[in-house]
């Protein structure tokens, strides 16, 4: 076909001359000679600009020898009599060569333009098609539909879910996948990098911003290239598309998040204000009558549990609104357990209890108003369950320093030293009257939010124990 | 014994407070919002202030340094347990002490009665401060502590001066630290943590259970007594 071709090219510059040749030998007397040596300049003309260099210069040197061999004496041969004649040729060919060049470039450029109007045809009416999406799943099944109707068969593939046992991708083509992944660079079929693998990969995004998600095209069945030219911009028509849409997503669950927090923050604040005054007033009230009667002592008591409780699920809905934000500073456990059992009601048990917290401790890194609220949710706990005695003790061996709470009550059951902190929890036979079920889920929860360890376990001779491992403060370099 | 005013939105814990206050011969004063107490105090003196922060028509914050400025009576603030912030901000703006809803009848009115007292108490120019079991002399930079004289480095000496200037009342952190290390370390809590521990170290009877030198966890330190 390209030879056919280019056998027509020449033809058609042989014909064109000798057209030329019998119009000026036809009318010898109309046309001067030189008149007649312009006119051949008009196969060479149209040939060169029309056909290329190749029929350009086949039709120069067919003008030159008609010109020499019809028109110029001596006529009928090929003798070339001085210098008119020699810059005849060297004109003709000249012409020949400097006109292909411009009408070749030319067309080159025209091709070219041709090829980028049809490309940002394609990408503005990829660019329609994205455009009233929303969805961003939607929206990228919608793009690579696009993509696939026009470039068959493309799929994407995550920057951490390489296609390992997918048939269709041999070593080669995760090879190429995982280059294009790396480094936000084309890779496959149709690029510089493992051209023989039997897809391209394109990133899905701009290079430098870590692992990127690759759209995978497969190679033409009919072993035409693929247009990389026309496909890279349709992918990242793609990305931006997906980017706009995560943001837009993140900044709507960002919203929904913040209207929760708010309405989780009134719910507290009412919890918080608008039941204490009441139980205050009831509290109050009965304290003034429990001077004089049982009854209302055993009233007052309830009330007091009660207020406990209400303290507690204000606990446990700050922590699961994720509200609690520790105000984390120097703390000295000696304060800690001083003002926890100030607030606790095991003194008034009956109980013995015994603190050994030595002054030369380090100071701890804690929230010192959360860490007394675990610290007297651990010793009520523990007053619930002592029989006899309750023992808080800490030590530190450099580094954390560790705050034990223990009893000689029944102790946890093996294998349930963490469910102790859910919330609720009870074991059979053991007695949690006066408990909300909620302190130790509390314990957990703040103590989790100001980074401190907690672990419950048995104590030696029997009950149980409860350790926190408590950061120490470490001085800020000034 | 003292007209005390009590300013608090609900007619019940004025109630309340009013019968505690009566337990103990106090009178009591009652107002409902910011407008009322202003209203009150300008009507005639009162001994003492007990304020809830939540008041209808302004932030109980607002009214600590508006009754300061109009008399130099005691203020205790009434506040929910785990509204720290709160509790400090009161203290910064003047406020003598504060009481946690649901409080304590007889807690209220201890801490009244010790209010009371300092207000009574010459305010400085003394050379020889006492509160309880501490005297501290001034002038010859001396403390005795039940009669025992203690040596004290200049920081100790100024914190415990500033608690006993203070007789029992909570000063914060920040406030501590404004005094004795100036301005700029008010953030250095650290520093208040090591000095109390030494002076603890020398004025308790046993440093690890202190009872003289109390601390209110996020708050700040008070005397007890």
């Amino acid at each position: 076909m390209l030879r056919a071709g280019l056998l027509g090219d020449y033809l058609i510059g042989a014909v064109w001359v000798a057209a030329v040749t019998v119009a000026a030998y036809a009318w010898p007397g109309t046309l001067g000679l030189h008149s007649a040596a312009l006119l051949f300049l008009l196969p060479v003309l149209l040939v060169s600009a029309r056909h290329g260099a190749g029929p350009g210069l086949f039709a120069a040197t067919a003008a030159a020898l008609a010109y020499n061999f019809f028109l110029l004496p001596p006529l009928f041969t090929f003798r070339v009599h001085g210098l008119d004649n020699v810059v005849s040729f060297v004109v003709l060919f000249a012409v020949a060569v400097v006109t292909s060049r411009l009408a070749t470039a030319l067309k080159a450029r025209e091709r070219q333009a041709q090829r980028e109007a049809q490309v940002s045809a394609e990408v503005a009416e990829l660019a329609a098609h994205l455009a009233g999406q929303d969805d961003l799943s939607a929206a990228l099944a919608n793009g690579l539909a696009f993509i696939e109707a026009r470039h068959g068969s493309a799929r994407i593939i995550g920057r951490d879910a390489l296609p390992r046992d997918d048939p269709a991708f041999g070593p080669l083509d995760l090879s190429a996948a995982a280059w294009a992944i790396h480094n936000g660079d084309m890779a496959g079929c149709g690029t510089e990098i493992f051209p023989s693998a039997d897809w391209a990969f394109l990133p899905l995004g701009r290079a430098g911003s870590g692992d990127l998600d690759v759209v995978a095209v497969a190679r033409r069945p009919d072993g035409t290239r693929l247009p990389l030219d026309s496909l890279r911009p349709q992918v990242s028509l793609l990305a931006q598309t997906r980017d706009r849409l995560i943001l837009g997503q993140e900044r709507r669950e960002r919203q929904i998040l913040e209207e929760r927090d708010a309405l989780r923050r009134t719910l507290l604040a009412s919890l918080a204000h608008d039941f204490r005054s009441p139980l205050t007033v009831l509290q109050g009230e009965l304290e003034a009558l429990a001077r004089e009667s049982p009854q209302a002592e055993r009233a007052l008591a309830h009330a007091q549990r009660l207020s406990r409780m209400m303290d507690d699920l204000v606990g446990i809905a700050r922590i699961e609104g994720g509200a609690v934000k520790p105000a984390l500073e120097p703390v000295d456990l000696v304060d800690v357990v001083s003002a926890a059992l100030e607030a606790s009601g095991a003194a008034a048990t009956g109980l013995r209890i015994t603190r050994a917290v030595p002054v030369d401790l380090p100071l701890v890194s804690a929230d010192p108003v959360l860490l007394r609220h675990v610290v007297v949710n651990l010793i009520d706990n523990a007053a619930r369950h002592a029989i006899s005695m309750i023992a808080i003790s800490a030590s530190s061996s450099g580094g954390p320093v560790t705050l034990r709470v223990d009893d000689d009550g029944s102790g946890i059951p093996a294998g349930e030293e963490e469910a102790v902190f859910e919330r609720f929890v009870r074991f059979a036979g053991s007695d949690r009257s006066g408990g909300s079920g909620l302190g130790l889920a509390i314990v957990k929860g703040f103590c989790d939010a100001m980074g401190i360890g907690v672990r419950a376990g048995r104590r030696d001779g029997g009950g149980a124990s409860f350790a926190l491992t408590i950061p120490a403060f470490v001085a800020q370099a000034p | 014994m003292s007209r005390v005013l009590v300013v608090d939105d609900e007619l019940a814990i004025r109630r309340l407070v009013s019968a505690v206050l009566e337990r103990d011969g106090h009178e009591a004063v009652v107002a409902g919002s910011v407008r009322e107490a202003l209203v009150e105090i300008g009507r005639a003196a009162v001994d003492a202030a007990i304020v809830d922060l939540g008041l209808p028509d302004r932030d109980g914050l607002e009214l600590i340094p508006l009754i300061r400025a109009a008399m130099a009576i005691p203020i205790l603030v009434l506040s929910a347990r785990d509204a720290t912030a709160e509790k400090i901000a009161a203290l910064d703006l003047g406020a003598d002490d504060y009481v946690t809803k649901p409080f304590d009848g007889d807690e209220l009115l201890a801490r009244l009665r010790s209010a009371l007292r300092r207000t009574g108490a010459p305010a400085g120019g003394d050379t020889v401060l006492r509160h309880g079991a501490i005297a501290m002399d001034l002038g010859r930079h001396m403390v005795l502590v039940e009669d025992r004289e203690v040596t004290l480095t200049p920081r100790e000496f100024a914190v415990l001066e500033a608690l006993v200037r203070a007789g029992g009342r909570v000063l914060t952190h920040v406030a501590l630290l404004e005094q004795v290390w100036g301005r700029a370390h008010v953030a250095d809590v650290e520093y208040l943590r090591v000095v109390i521990r030494a002076l603890r170290l020398k004025v308790e009877a046993d440093p690890s259970q202190p009872a003289l030198i109390r601390n209110e966890p996020g708050i700040g330190y008070r005397l007890n007594g």
